[in-house]
């Protein structure tokens, strides 16, 4: 139970590659914060430093106001759950679990108390004496989660956890770290590539990339208020739309117009472009699946051509393309079309879609950073 | 656009060519012997065709005079063997090298035409090598340099606690309490000036060998024995080794004073931080934690530094000396003689119309680089077809068959191979096979038979170390072949890939990049078999003319064992052994760093992992 | 029922086993001291006709064997059934011959192999002459050889001595037994320290004292013996008190032969020493409760290797003893045995030393095989 402090932490390799630039970063007392970005983005390596097993570079991290830098990673009070699960394959679950106890001297009663009480939590009593090498991965999860239980440790690190797990397992263990967390009620620092995890698990997310923070923020603000491009193609499944356009300004509105279409800005976003004064520009506008719709037969819409339709059970994913060869996806609710209308969706097949004015999102064509935020 | 890349190309083929001109040469050794074996009587009589081919290549390359055939060398052998070798070698290099200029201006034209831009990754130049090299002198340089500044500096800034350990190491230490480190440092000091007082400077003193001020054995009288008895006073070789290891210890002592100024200045800086130092404690705390690495490589790299890199840099300075059998050291002082060693080594010219040493260096040299050829490749391809017949599905007892060639590795070498090689001899049980069986009337003498430098011992030696090699290319080939994914092969069989297609397209690539390294570490172990040669032949047969040399050499001699008959045998030229052991060095690593930088399987050690 | 292999197939296996039997009798018997086939005719007396037609019996006794196998799998395989395709029977028989043929390679290669054992062993056993002869099997069998390792006889062949106290075989073997057992320990202590860090610490100086090492290993080890030899002179540690100098040189440089078990080391998952390092466990205690039960292979493997090496060597054993048989191996006597002036009298029991030194290293190399093999394959793979 304690919070860590990241000051200007950089991480050189010796062939001068930099790893991570200058991070920033306060997790609060018993915060679960995740760090996300896709592979070589320096997550990992951030999470490794604040575990002692990378040398920082330059920067102070602090546990609980203490400068932990020079200090070994047994020292420093934390648990830690490996991508591998990294189980000890020679002893058995209690050994395993119980190794950390065993090097601390801790009177046996104790442990047995507790490695008990842990496998009681994640459901793994009765594989407590067989060795790692005959449990499914679902139950070396377990058994590594528990080992990291069983420490009352400050931190608790989370390095990629469930990406060896297949997706059914990921969602099961997924909802069991949450429930997890509310009963070890410690600081959380978990690692993922995973966008949707991050969304589920984290009371804030950093999302990263080639070593730099890009966003740090709450999962709402994130997905709905992002930074920047990459934010806001990473976050949200399937991505964002990308479309190049100009944004106009009629009188006191502001028009979009992409693909010769003529879309007014209206809600919350325009009244933030009018009080921020933006003037008329290229942009780069973003426009999540979710929110484009097909227009009505006889409706006025952007043209565009179906080249792929997924059937997802509960939504379709349809791959559009336009007349200038953009390809845009649409996520339509099944539920909201007929099956007539369902068996017209066939590859070839001439569509409009057109979407509302108050869910776009704009970005700087050249920095690609959020016109609004 | 692609950029054109001929540059490998056109090293194999000037390789090629290369080896295509040493062949030749070989061959135009080969002439005269093989014409003089003809034996044929020229003055008279009609030669036979083959003969008379051979008498024109004879005219044609050495001029009408058919005299001067009575001075040729009497074997042809190894100057056949090794044209034939060059001549292989220049053509793989050839197919190599046309492969790949058509390879390569095919690819161009086509991604010419296509317009299709294709990046190629950088590959590093020797220019690319030498600036590497020229960069890492520099920052040599230049680290010292840093080295002194940071002396000067810390002296400079330092408080009087830093200044005073410049003199006695290890009172800042102990002045702010970190006793123990200080206690170490100080005795360290004490032990290195009592040794140097004592012993070390008088070795060093003595170390340029200096006949002048050295003497050697005198023949003194003594009143015990009542008679002269010869007493020794000086002896080089002690001084020479023990000159060495105060050498060693010098430099030890001035890394570790260099340690302890470090020490006071990273002490002051964690004073100035106002944090805590580092108790004896912590320190005895860290050797087994986070300075772990240092407690576990002392015992091992105390041992490497004895026995080996001292015995190395004592062996190297024996090159400049006349240490032999004669000034051994103890009766007879040895003198430092400069480049002398190397000058007889390798001159041409001897003084009692004796071989000169360059042309038998020459001739070992040639005969142990075509042995470490052939042990090496036979063992590989042999070795790797019978793991992969071993294991071949529908192949029945594959444990039998490979417990019986294992057999070889675990019985201790010197007797299987001393009693291979007394099977082979004139009355063991080969001959006398041969001769029950009414092939042979007379023994054949194996390792006695000089003819074409003794051809046949050479290829039995090799033929035995098939016998001794296959078993271990049997294992790694297996262990390899069975880390080959499966899914290689099924894929392979799907595109339509046959047996034979299959083994050269995915096999063999796949056995050469894991064993690329294997096999460059085989042949430079081979180049140094000592065993195998030593325990089967001794040398032997006797290479005549070598030996007059001083040594008796045999045609079957590495330079590793020619070296062992130096060093220790009846002339006791330790010298000229030590100058060989620093040429066979010079070999092998540029072997080895020609071959190493061609590897594509050494570069990444961190890709296992 | 379906005939399923044709008569003539088996008139010719039939013919083959017999052909081959034939040859082999044939062979056997002319070696054999009272042949039990006497043969007077004139023609065969000759030897070389004799063993040629016994060979050639042999060869086209194997060969119909190997045809007959052939077309026996290949009726089999037609007799399977309609379903099985032409293109399948083909692919079956193609197999077959060449599983054959491969089945014959191995046993030649098995006889090759095995011919120089099985004949130490047989002539081993040889009681007379002591002399190297051109026959194998001993026309006088007995334990003669054996018992002389060991014990040293007057004339009247009463037991007088043991040859540990005369300084002969037996003190050699004991010599060998202790420092390869020196060895097998201190050579796997110092390897697995050196291994173990340079896989799993990064510190500074790791890449070049790995290449340094790398260019130490290229100066001929040869040398260094003399120079050793002259300080382990000063140290009192030659000829009769060889042994503990064989030693300390055997274990000293064992650090350079680190790469099979820092191979070993490579392939262990790092995360697990993170693990245990998080987990409260200094560097030590990690590599004393974690990699250690872990590297049980490697241990073996080295122990091994260290055990079996001291048995074979020659020319150190050799030099720095300087010929006091106090301070020998077993390798550098048994060498001596056959040198030109003792191979008359010492032939055949240099055979029953070689086998007394043989049976022990083997039979542990076969027991531990899995282990060298998983050692030597995992070292040429690592590099």
């Amino acid at each position: 139970m304690a919070s860590v402090k990241l000051t200007n932490v950089q991480k050189i390799y010796d062939n001068n590659v930099v790893a991570v630039h200058d991070f920033n970063l306060e997790i609060k007392d018993k915060e679960f914060v995740v760090f996300v970005g896709p592979s070589g983005c320096g997550k990992s390596t951030t999470l490794r430093m604040i575990a002692g097993l990378e040398e920082i570079s330059d920067g102070t991290v602090e546990i609980d106001g203490e400068v932990v830098n020079d200090l070994q990673p047994k020292d420093r009070n934390i648990a830690m759950v490996f991508q591998n699960y990294a189980l000890y394959p020679h002893m058995t679950v209690f050994d395993n679990i119980a190794f950390s106890l065993r090097l601390k001297k801790v009177p046996e009663d104790v442990i047995f108390n507790k490695v008990t009480n842990a496998a009681e939590i994640l459901g793994i009593t009765e594989y407590l004496m067989r060795k790692p090498r005959a449990l499914s991965g679902g139950q070396r999860q377990r058994v590594a989660i528990g080992r990291a239980m069983v420490r009352d440790s400050k931190v608790f690190l989370m390095d990629e956890p469930l990406s060896n797990l297949d997706a059914k397992l990921r969602n099961q263990m997924r909802a069991e770290i949450i429930l997890l967390r509310q009963k070890l009620d410690t600081t959380f620092v978990y690692v993922t590539h995973d966008q949707t995890e991050a969304m589920t698990l984290g009371d804030r997310i950093v999302i990263m990339k080639d070593g730099y923070i890009m966003q740090v923020g709450t999962p709402t603000e994130v997905f709905e208020r992002p930074a920047n491009l990459f934010v806001a193609e990473f976050i949200g499944a399937p991505k964002m739309n990308i479309i190049h356009t100009e944004l106009r300004r009629e009188g006191s509105d502001y028009y979009v117009t992409p693909f010769g279409a003529h879309i007014k800005v209206t809600g919350e976003k325009g009244e933030l472009l009018e009080k921020k004064g933006i003037k008329p520009c290229d942009v780069i506008l973003g426009v999540r699946p979710e929110h484009i719709v097909l227009a009505k037969d006889g409706a006025e819409g952007i043209p565009v051509t179906l080249e792929v339709n997924e059937m997802m059970g509960s939504e379709l994913h349809l791959h559009v393309y336009t007349e200038d060869g953009t390809r845009i996806i649409v996520r339509v609710p099944t539920i909201d079309l007929s099956e007539a209308e369902r068996m017209k969706l066939v590859n070839g097949a001439k569509l409009s879609i057109t979407f509302a004015g108050k869910v776009m999102h704009f970005f700087d064509k050249d920095t690609e950073k959020n016109l609004l935020y | 656009m692609y950029k054109k890349r001929l540059t490998p190309a056109i090293v194999k083929l000037v390789c090629a060519a290369l080896a295509l001109a040493v062949a030749l040469f070989f061959f135009y050794k080969a002439v005269p012997p093989i014409v003089k074996s003809l034996d044929v009587d020229w003055s008279g009589g009609k030669p036979g065709f083959f003969a008379s081919v051979m008498l024109g290549l004879y005219t044609f390359l050495y001029g009408d005079n058919i005299d001067s055939l009575a001075a040729a060398d009497d074997g042809y052998g190894v100057h056949l063997f090794a044209c034939i070798v060059f001549v292989v070698i220049a053509i793989a290099l050839l197919v190599l090298g046309l492969r790949e200029l058509k390879g390569t201006n095919s690819f161009n034209r086509m991604a010419d035409k296509s317009g299709i831009e294709i990046k190629k990754e950088k590959r590093p130049t020797i220019a690319d090598f030498f600036k590497k090299v020229w960069s890492a002198i520099l920052g040599f340089f230049k680290a010292i340099g840093d080295e002194f500044k940071d002396i000067w500096l810390t002296f400079v800034n330092g408080d009087w606690k830093t200044k005073v350990s410049y003199l006695v190491m290890g009172f800042g230490c102990i002045a702010r309490g970190q006793i123990l480190r200080g206690l170490l440092f100080l005795l360290f000091e004490i032990v290195f000036i009592g040794y140097m007082i004592f012993w070390g400077a008088s070795w060093i003193s003595k170390l340029p060998l200096d006949m002048t001020k050295l003497s050697g054995a005198t023949q003194e009288y003594s009143e015990i024995y009542d008679s002269y008895v010869t007493t020794y006073h000086d002896n080089t070789f002690k001084i020479l080794l023990y000159g060495v290891l105060t050498i060693f210890f010098i430099i030890g002592f001035i890394y570790t004073w260099r340690l302890n100024v470090k020490q006071n200045k990273i002490a002051e800086g964690i004073i100035k931080s106002g944090k805590k130092l580092k108790s004896g404690k912590d320190d005895l705390r860290s050797m087994v934690d986070d300075q772990f690495h240092k407690t576990l490589l002392a015992l091992p790299l105390l041992g490497i530094l004895v026995f080996t890199v001292m015995p190395i840099v004592f062996m190297i300075l024996v090159a400049f000396t006349n240490y032999s059998g004669t000034n051994d050291g103890v009766s007879n002082l040895f003198t430092w003689v400069g480049l002398d060693n190397f000058n007889e080594l390798l001159s041409w010219k001897s003084a009692d119309g004796a071989q000169s040493y360059a042309a038998t260096f020459g001739e070992i040299l040639a005969w142990t680089l075509m042995w470490a050829f052939f042990a090496t490749f036979t063992n590989y391809f042999l070795g790797m077809l019978v793991a992969i017949a071993i294991n071949k599905k529908g192949i029945r007892l594959k444990k039998v068959w490979r417990t019986i060639l294992v057999l070889t590795i675990a019985i201790p070498q010197f007797i299987s191979l001393l009693y291979v090689s007394k099977m082979f001899a004139k009355n063991g049980i080969v001959n006398g096979f041969l001769m029950d069986l009414g092939w042979i009337k007379k023994a054949i003498d194996f390792w006695g038979d000089t003819r074409n430098n003794g051809l046949m011992a050479r290829v039995l030696v090799i033929i035995i170390n098939i016998w001794i090699g296959i078993p271990y290319l049997m294992l790694i080939a297996t262990g390899i072949l069975m880390n080959i994914p499966a899914d290689l092969y099924e894929s392979a069989k799907i595109d339509g890939a046959t047996g034979w297609q299959q083994y050269s397209k995915i096999t063999l690539p796949y056995m050469m990049f894991i064993m690329g390294p294997y096999l460059l570490t085989s042949f430079t172990g081979n180049m140094n078999n000592f065993n195998v040669i030593y325990l089967l032949t001794g040398g032997n047969p006797l290479n005549t003319a070598a030996s007059s040399t001083g040594i008796a050499v045999g045609h079957t001699d590495l330079l590793i064992t020619w070296l062992f008959k130096i060093a220790t045998g009846s002339g006791n030229k330790y010298y000229q052994a030590s100058v060989i052991g620093i040429l066979v060095f010079v070999i092998i690593a540029i072997i080895t760093l020609i071959v190493y930088s061609m590897l594509p399987s050494v570069k990444n050690e961190e890709d296992f992992q | 029922m379906k005939k399923t292999v044709s008569i003539t197939t088996v008139v010719i296996l039939v013919l083959g086993v017999l052909l081959s039997a034939f040859g082999g009798f044939a062979i056997a018997n002319r070696f054999m001291a009272n042949p039990i086939w006497k043969v007077d005719h004139e023609y065969l007396t000759n030897k070389f006709i004799y063993s040629s037609i016994g060979i050639g019996c042999l060869i086209v006794g194997i060969l119909l064997v190997l045809f007959s196998a052939i077309s026996i799998s290949r009726q089999a395989s037609e007799a399977n059934g309609p379903d099985s395709s032409k293109h399948h029977m083909g692919m079956r028989a193609s197999n077959a011959i060449s599983n054959t043929a491969i089945h014959i390679l191995l046993i030649v290669i098995s006889i090759i192999w095995l011919t120089p054992f099985v004949c130490i062993v047989l002539q081993s056993f040889r009681v007379d002459p002591l002399c190297q002869v051109g026959y194998v099997i001993p026309k006088h069998w007995g334990f003669d050889n054996y018992v002389n390792l060991f014990v040293n006889k007057d004339d009247a062949g009463k037991v007088i001595s043991t040859t540990l106290s005369t300084n002969g075989f037996l003190r050699w073997y004991l010599n060998t037994l202790i420092i390869a057992l020196c060895c097998a320990v201190m050579q796997t202590i110092i390897q697995l320290c050196m291994s173990y860090t340079l896989s799993r610490f990064r510190f500074k100086a790791r890449k070049g004292l790995m290449k340094f090492m790398l260019i130490l290993g290229m100066f001929p080890g040869m040398l260094s013996m003399i120079i050793l030899y002259n300080v382990l002179k000063d140290l009192g540690l030659t000829s009769e008190h060889a042994v503990p100098g064989l030693i300390l040189v055997y274990i000293a440089s064992s650090g350079m032969g680190y790469y099979v078990s820092k191979g070993f080391f490579d392939t262990l998952p790092k995360s697990l020493d993170e693990a245990a390092r998080i987990d409260g466990a200094t560097r030590a205690q990690v590599l004393w409760k974690i990699i250690l039960p872990l590297a049980k292979p490697i241990v073996i493997y080295t122990v091994l290797t260290g055990f079996m090496a001291p048995w074979g060597d020659y020319v150190f054993a050799q030099y720095i003893s300087r010929s006091a048989p106090q301070g020998m191996n077993v390798a550098v006597g048994l060498y001596n045995w056959l040198s030109n002036d003792q191979i008359n009298q010492c032939y055949t029991k240099f055979c029953a030393g070689g086998v007394v030194v043989a049976i022990p290293v083997a039979i542990l190399f076969m027991c531990l095989q899995r282990y060298y093999v998983e050692g030597v394959t995992g070292g040429a793979v690592k590099g």
